[in-house]
């Protein structure tokens, strides 16, 4: 019985060719991880993927906050005040979620700044700054939109006045206004509304914009550094 | 430099870049690991912050009003939110500070667009098609001049407007004795006005001593809101509104103890209105921060 069975190494290679036959997900893989990067790239390169990081960590405590937070002017600051003072961790988990946004506003700028630096955003690689500027006015709204969730002094005034200001464009203003709040004030509806932008409708079109943005670098390939040496010569065509 | 046909742009282009990949490395695990470090770095940064700021104030207080303000990394706990509270200066978290010192400087009513809308509308537009914008085809900074200035100016400004709006001053000044003027400072007024007779320094709306209204457009602007400014009515009765209506017209660009040249308008209901509503209103606080 046992002479009819394949050795071991090709049994535990049965799902995964199974995998890959279906998907091509093993090959597509290994392009992922061994295509090349030109010899030169420098750590300055690192933030873009730093910058994934942060989103996974924001969506990953964004969602465990999202099963305690209730978004109820009446409860939203107690049940923060719960998440912190008694669930387990739940101030780590807050914390995360809070400093986290601040970091990731100070990466995007540098990430933007390196890009801008080493001329990155030029041909052909036009469409990928412009999936990065979209994702960074985004980032600014989820910022914005999660202020409000906290509804504690600051985050009531502030969102006031943010909101007030919106109302400040001509003709379309007062109507954004409106419809941020739902209303000429602050109430039930505008808490869900901000949190069913900051949870549902914006984190899904950055995603989506992350992916359309990695795909493009993929695709194009990393920049070298404009100080690059790596120059072909002559007969090397 | 001569200007290159797209056809000859994207050929060298491809020259340089085949090659450059030709003789680069992989991804895996040159790439991944510099990635990883940094990665690694960013997410302790992140713990350490959250830890330090758990460890620095700890848990919430019980009571919906306790507040724990100040402290290395800023205000932490605050106030559960109330649209009646006294005595609150709103600011934005930092990375809005450009916007709010922005505002500052286009604090006049006619001005105020440009720096709500008109600015932050060019910087979006400039950041979204900047590749479209900077048609050099060269990417070193020695030969891109007027880049390279763009790229040390817009940051430093950036930096600036962040500087100026985190040292915005709130409503710290000191509120006169006169019936209406605690109320004014300690209450929503005061998060977007000026009126140096309340000690106030709100820096989002009209600063009053110079708008300086009469007696019936406060009253209109309190009771139904006007632009940015939201309606009253449902926040303070009718009492209430006439006396801040009532005070405002009257002190607003008061030489010291000389009422403002609206005075007149509100003779008839101020400052008895703030008599009837009482409180705040009735003008025996002193201090703007609020009872």
């Amino acid at each position: 019985m046992s002479t009819l069975l394949p050795p071991p190494g090709e049994i535990a290679m049965i799902p995964v060719d199974w995998v890959e036959e279906r998907s091509g997900a093993i090959s597509f893989g290994k392009f992922m991880l061994f295509r090349n990067v030109p010899k030169d790239i420098s750590w300055l390169q690192t933030l873009g993927s730093a910058l994934i990081t942060v989103f996974i960590l924001q969506s990953t405590t964004g969602i465990l906050l999202a099963m305690y937070y209730q978004p109820d002017p009446d409860t939203a600051w107690s049940t923060i005040q719960w998440i912190t003072n008694d669930a387990t961790l739940g101030w780590l988990v807050r914390g995360m979620h809070k400093w986290g946004s601040s970091v990731m506003v100070v990466l995007l700028f540098l990430h933007m700044g390196r890009t801008f630096l080493f001329g990155a955003y030029k041909y052909p690689r036009e469409m990928t700054w412009i999936t990065g500027a979209i994702i960074f006015i985004l980032v600014m709204g989820m910022s914005f939109t999660g202020y409000l969730l906290v509804f504690d002094e600051r985050a009531y005034w502030a969102t006031i006045v943010g909101v007030n200001i919106n109302g400040t464009a001509p003709i379309l203003g007062p109507a954004l206004s409106y419809i941020l709040m739902v209303g000429p004030e602050i109430s039930t509806h505008t808490l869900s509304r901000f949190y069913a932008l900051h949870m549902l409708v914006l984190p899904s079109v950055i995603g989506g914009l992350i992916f359309v943005h990695m795909l493009l670098v993929v695709r194009l390939g990393v920049t070298s550094p404009p100080w690059s040496r790596m120059q072909p010569t002559e007969g090397d065509v | 430099m001569p200007r290159l046909t797209a056809r000859e742009r994207r050929e060298g282009y491809q020259r340089e870049y085949s090659f450059q990949k030709r003789h680069g490395k992989p991804f895996f695990p040159n790439a991944v690991f510099h990635d990883t470090i940094v990665s690694l770095i960013v997410v302790a940064l992140i713990m350490g912050m959250a830890i330090l700021w758990h460890a620095q104030f700890g848990a919430i207080p019980a009571e919906a009003t306790a507040e724990r303000i100040g402290g290395l990394l800023g205000p932490a706990y605050e106030a559960k939110a109330d649209p009646g509270v006294l005595g609150y200066d709103p600011r934005p978290d930092w990375y809005f500070f450009f916007l709010f010192e922005l505002l500052r400087i286009f604090k006049t009513p006619e001005l105020l667009i440009v720096g709500s809308i008109i600015i932050p509308t060019i910087w979006m537009v400039l950041l979204i098609g900047w590749p479209f914008i900077d048609r050099n085809p060269d990417r070193r900074l020695s030969r891109r001049p007027i880049a390279l200035a763009l790229g040390v100016t817009v940051p430093i400004v950036l930096l600036t407007l962040t500087f100026y709006g985190s040292k915005a001053p709130g409503a710290a000044g000191q509120a006169s004795t006169e019936p209406g003027a605690a109320a004014f400072a300690g209450g929503a007024c005061s998060t977007c006005h000026t009126l140096a007779n309340a000690g106030t320094a709100g820096n989002v709306g009209p600063v009053l001593d110079s708008a300086n209204p009469d007696y019936a457009t406060a009253l209109n602007f309190i009771t139904n809101g006007k632009g940015g400014m939201p309606s009253f009515k449902a926040t303070y009765t009718a009492d209430e509104i006439s006396c801040l209506a009532g005070y405002v017209a009257t002190w607003a660009a008061a030489k010291g103890t000389t009422p403002g040249p609206q005075a007149a308008s509100a003779k008839a209901t101020y400052p008895a209105s703030c008599t009837k509503a009482g409180g705040l209103f009735a003008g025996t606080a002193t201090n703007a921060v609020g009872p």
